[in-house]
């Protein structure tokens, strides 16, 4: 038996699992003694690799090229020569037809890498022509680095994960460590034990409430009323550090005026929480000698989230936690692979290294080392434009990689729509999924443990992730990299990579964060977190240093907003606020982790719709029952899960469900600088079935039905 | 004394990989493509409430209710913990009501016979299902290895002879410090 060094495929807290592989196949995963997880793994990192075999539980492996030779008609399996000059062709036509901004295409948050994702951009910039691609910082933390880069400079977690232990304060906010990365929740159960203070706010008596020494219970949707009576308790009670706001920030006068109305009185009404909790809280965040922020998508996906990233931020900057050890903010990365896809320039706005596209200089040197005569500098398309954008017209091709709008995408309704609309769609995938069902054209992939790669940790470190396997014999399926070279040079644009380690010298040798990055560095359980600009240097683990922000005038930007309320209201028809969020054994659109045995035996669908048992019993809900959720847009059967931990008045559905999909019934409303959908607030009502023999088989039925139609398609 | 299993509630995170392990541990396989939710019986069992999460097994109990109701002499003492043999079991469920923790349960699972080398089906049988604390695994019991917080621990003897030094010692400083006469 064989043990192969990977970084786990799901959360971003970058754990190292060493494959145990015989005869080329992957039998069990053992925890590595990497630098984050220091040998722990959590249950999908233990148990989430079997999707590998091909197990069918949800979905089928993608074995070869397909095409539609018209749409809506039946997939057809071609060669790889006669896929990529059909893709090729269209892309060409429709570029020659409408210009090179009609074209969309997505980088990958996933398994792939981040080699994959640097070829992509690049077949993006130099083969396409536009800046229009986008990956799925977008729905998560988008906010996180459209927010710190403006008042940081630097849109990544400022601390390690390896430092929240040795912090003094931990202030949890919007963030549920427990389901989405247990082993960063470990970090805050050994700070915990080492004397640290916790602070939750959080409307759910998460698993981390229960070890806080504060728990503020905030209604859904008022978090920058919170942020800014956090700040004004700071300024009124001189809890802050003049010496440090004098001497390293900017833009105070304004902030202080901004948040002199939101006294925690002020705010009492718009958050539910008693003045005096919000006081203690602030207080205790401030005594700390060393105190962390650490948050999730109950901050970021709100159509207010880049106002409270900002906000956040302004709170460690007046307390002088940004700058040293075991301090600062913590935006912890949903996907293993979000922060590499916006390192490698997944993004509309930002190049490789987070060269602003508006940046000519920074145009001409990549326009050089790539040999095209320039870049664009219009900043393209991000991803939840793409739907208004097809049905005004203006996108005509989506070019989608390793990802899933079809399921992730709020509204989906509005997707299905505008997807219809679209002349070319391309699907580059390792599995059938509902994105894949209508593409015109599937790319079939390797897979995470088929290819060797990169990988960017929530917490900028750089990892190498082995190659484990090869794809088995009947798999004709290519690199993703290699695809996008292919398509590349069809569409008149010579590209040509041996392996990957190629890419990454190539990208190294263009982004001075990453240029001591070295392959050799990261061999093994090697970690290097960038900023690394050279070879002998060990890479940063804590930004700022001296108290040097990245931002142009090298000071950190205090800054707070008016609270905006949630776009939707609960009324007597909608009565309930639907807030969307994760659970631990499953991850993104599902099609790896509902292929994983023991991942699938312990949740399946329909999924479940998390309520208290007070507004259950008043809708004449059962436990376990099942019921129909709809919003004013949709839909879906779903399952009651009484809750006592959850608020009254709002209900929970993990995101992952095909069946029982929450984006049916989430709101297409984004946030006006990051575009990061409000998936934390929807209007919806629970409606009782009184047939649940007729419900439990309707259940069955759909989901045998579509299970039956994703083979049947991956099969043709 | 026998030993046991502790689970500190302050460190569980609710995540269930323990009751994973226990299954495979037990499935004869460790092949993760042998679970199924139909058959899916840990033998530990993490439960949430509104302020709680911990898993909650069998405490292998010195004078075990589940030993002394078993009709058939199916539960013994064994090795320092309480181990059912299932050859005996009738799956009466006596143990199931006894037991104050929950922690026993009684299921069934297919049943083969051989005969002249040839296994055959033979029905079900009925298994009183437990902890068994891994009795026959080298590295001990799964669900401890696996816990990413370290929130499950094994307790012997030795263990709890420790924690018992440690509590006397603080109890008698704390006896100098506040004296009640």
């Amino acid at each position: 038996m064989e043990k192969v060094i990977t970084v786990c495929p799901y959360c971003g807290s970058g754990c190292k699992i060493n494959l145990l592989v015989e005869n080329n196949k992957v039998v069990g995963a053992e925890a590595a003694n990497g630098v984050t997880n220091q040998g722990e793994l959590c249950l999908k990192g233990y148990y989430g690799w079997d999707f590998l075999n091909d197990t069918k539980l949800l979905t089928p492996r993608l074995k070869r090229p397909m095409i539609r030779r018209q749409r809506g008609g039946e997939l057809e399996p071609v060669s790889w020569d006669e896929a990529i000059k059909f893709a090729s062709s269209r892309l060409m036509a429709i570029k020659e037809k409408y210009g090179a901004n009609s074209i969309m295409t997505t980088g990958s948050s996933r398994g792939t890498g981040n080699e994959s994702n640097y070829v992509a951009q690049k077949f993006t910039r130099a083969v396409l022509g536009t800046n229009n691609i986008d990956c799925c910082a977008r729905v998560c933390h988008g906010p996180s680095v459209a927010g710190l880069m403006v008042t940081l400079g630097n849109g990544a977690m400022s601390n390690s994960i390896c430092e929240i232990e040795d912090t003094k304060c931990i202030l949890v906010f919007g963030y549920n460590a427990a389901d989405s990365h247990p082993i960063v929740a470990r970090r805050i159960i050994k700070a915990k034990e080492k004397g640290a203070k916790i602070i939750v706010c959080d409307p759910r008596y998460i698993e981390t409430a229960r070890l806080a020494d504060l728990f503020l219970p905030l209604k859904n949707g008022s978090n920058m009323a919170l942020v800014n009576a956090f700040a004004n308790v700071l300024l009124n009670e001189k809890l802050y550090k003049p010496e440090f706001v004098a001497n390293y920030t900017e833009g105070f006068e304004e902030y202080k005026a901004m948040v002199a109305k939101y006294t925690p009185e002020y705010t009492a009404e718009i958050t539910g929480l008693d003045p005096a909790l919000v006081r203690e809280a602030i207080r205790m965040y401030a005594a700390a000698p060393s105190a962390t922020i650490l948050w999730g998508m109950g901050v970021t996906q709100w159509g207010q989230a880049v106002d409270v990233v900002k906000g956040l931020s302004s709170l460690a900057a007046i307390t002088g936690n940004l700058g040293r050890p075991n301090v600062g903010v913590g935006p912890v990365r949903g996907q293993n692979n979000v922060q590499g896809a916006c390192d490698m320039g997944a993004l509309p706005n930002t190049l490789p290294g987070y060269y602003p596209v508006t940046d000519a200089a920074a145009r001409e040197k990549f326009a050089k080392a790539w040999g095209v005569p320039s870049i664009s500098g219009e900043t393209g398309y991000g991803l939840t434009d793409v739907p208004h954008k097809i049905l005004e017209g203006k996108i005509k091709a989506n070019y989608v990689f390793g990802e899933d709008p079809l399921q992730t995408e709020p509204e989906l309704s509005l997707v299905r729509k505008a997807f219809a609309e679209l002349e070319l769609l391309i699907v580059q995938d390792i599995f059938m999924t509902k994105t894949a069902m209508i593409a015109d054209v599937i790319l079939p992939a390797t897979s995470w443990g088929e290819h060797e790669n990169v990988f960017s940790a929530a917490d900028r470190g750089f990892q190498r992730c082995y190659k484990a396997i090869d794809p088995p014999a009947d798999h004709d399926v290519k690199h993703d990299w290699e695809i996008h070279s292919l398509m590349a040079t069809a569409m008149g644009y010579p590209m040509h990579y041996n392996n990957a380690k190629e890419i990454w010298d190539e990208l190294r040798g263009l982004c001075h964060l990453y240029t001591g990055a070295t392959y050799e560095k990261m061999a093994n359980l090697g970690y290097v977190p960038w900023p690394c600009p050279t070879e002998d240097h060990p890479g940063t683990p804590w930004l700022y240093e001296g108290n040097k922000f990245d931002t142009a005038s090298g000071k950190a930007l205090l800054f707070a907003a008016e609270w905006r309320a949630p776009l939707e209201k609960v009324d007597a028809e909608y009565p309930l606020g639907l807030c969307t969020v994760r659970e631990v054994g499953h991850y993104s659109c599902r099609s790896m982790t509902g292929n994983c045995t023991a991942l699938q035996t312990l949740a399946d669908e329909p999924g479940f719709v998390q309520i208290h048992p007070d507004d259950a019993k008043q809708f004449g809900i059962a436990d376990q029952a099942l019921v129909w959720i709809s919003s004013r847009r949709g839909k879906v059967i779903t399952r009651a899960n009484y809750n006592d931990r959850v608020n009254k008045g709002a209900v929970y559905m993990t995101y992952q469900w095909w069946i029982g999909a929450c984006n049916e019934l989430t709101v297409d409303h984004l946030d006006p600088i990051s575009k990061t959908p409000e998936y934390k607030f929807s209007a919806v009502k629970l409606e009782a079935i009184a047939d649940q023999v007729w419900a439990e088989n309707h259940v069955q039925e759909l989901y045998g039905k579509m299970k039956a139609d994703m083979r049947k398609a991956a099969m043709a | 004394m026998n030993r046991f299993i502790v689970a500190e509630p302050k460190k569980c995170i609710g995540c269930r990989t323990c009751e994973v392990a226990c299954v495979l541990a037990h499935s004869g396989t460790a092949d993760v493509g042998s679970l199924s939710p139909t058959s899916f019986a840990p033998r530990l069992r993490v439960i949430k409430g509104l302020s709680i999460s911990t898993p909650v097994t069998c405490r292998h109990c010195e004078d075990a209710p589940c030993a002394n109701v078993c009709p058939n002499g199916a539960i013994v003492y064994s090795q320092n913990t309480v181990q059912v043999l299932q050859e005996r079991c009738v799956g009466c469920k006596t143990c199931m009501v006894a037991c104050p923790f929950g922690a026993m349960d009684v299921i069934t699972v297919p049943a083969t016979k051989t005969f002249n080398g040839v296994t055959v089906a033979n029905g079900t049988k009925a298994e009183a299902h437990k902890c068994d604390l891994c009795v026959d695994r080298a590295a001990g019991p799964a669900c401890v290895t696996v816990c990413p917080t370290k929130a499950l621990h094994v307790v012997d003897r030795a263990a709890m002879e420790q924690t018992l030094r440690k509590r006397q010692e603080r109890a008698a400083l704390e006896a100098e410090n506040s004296p009640l006469i």
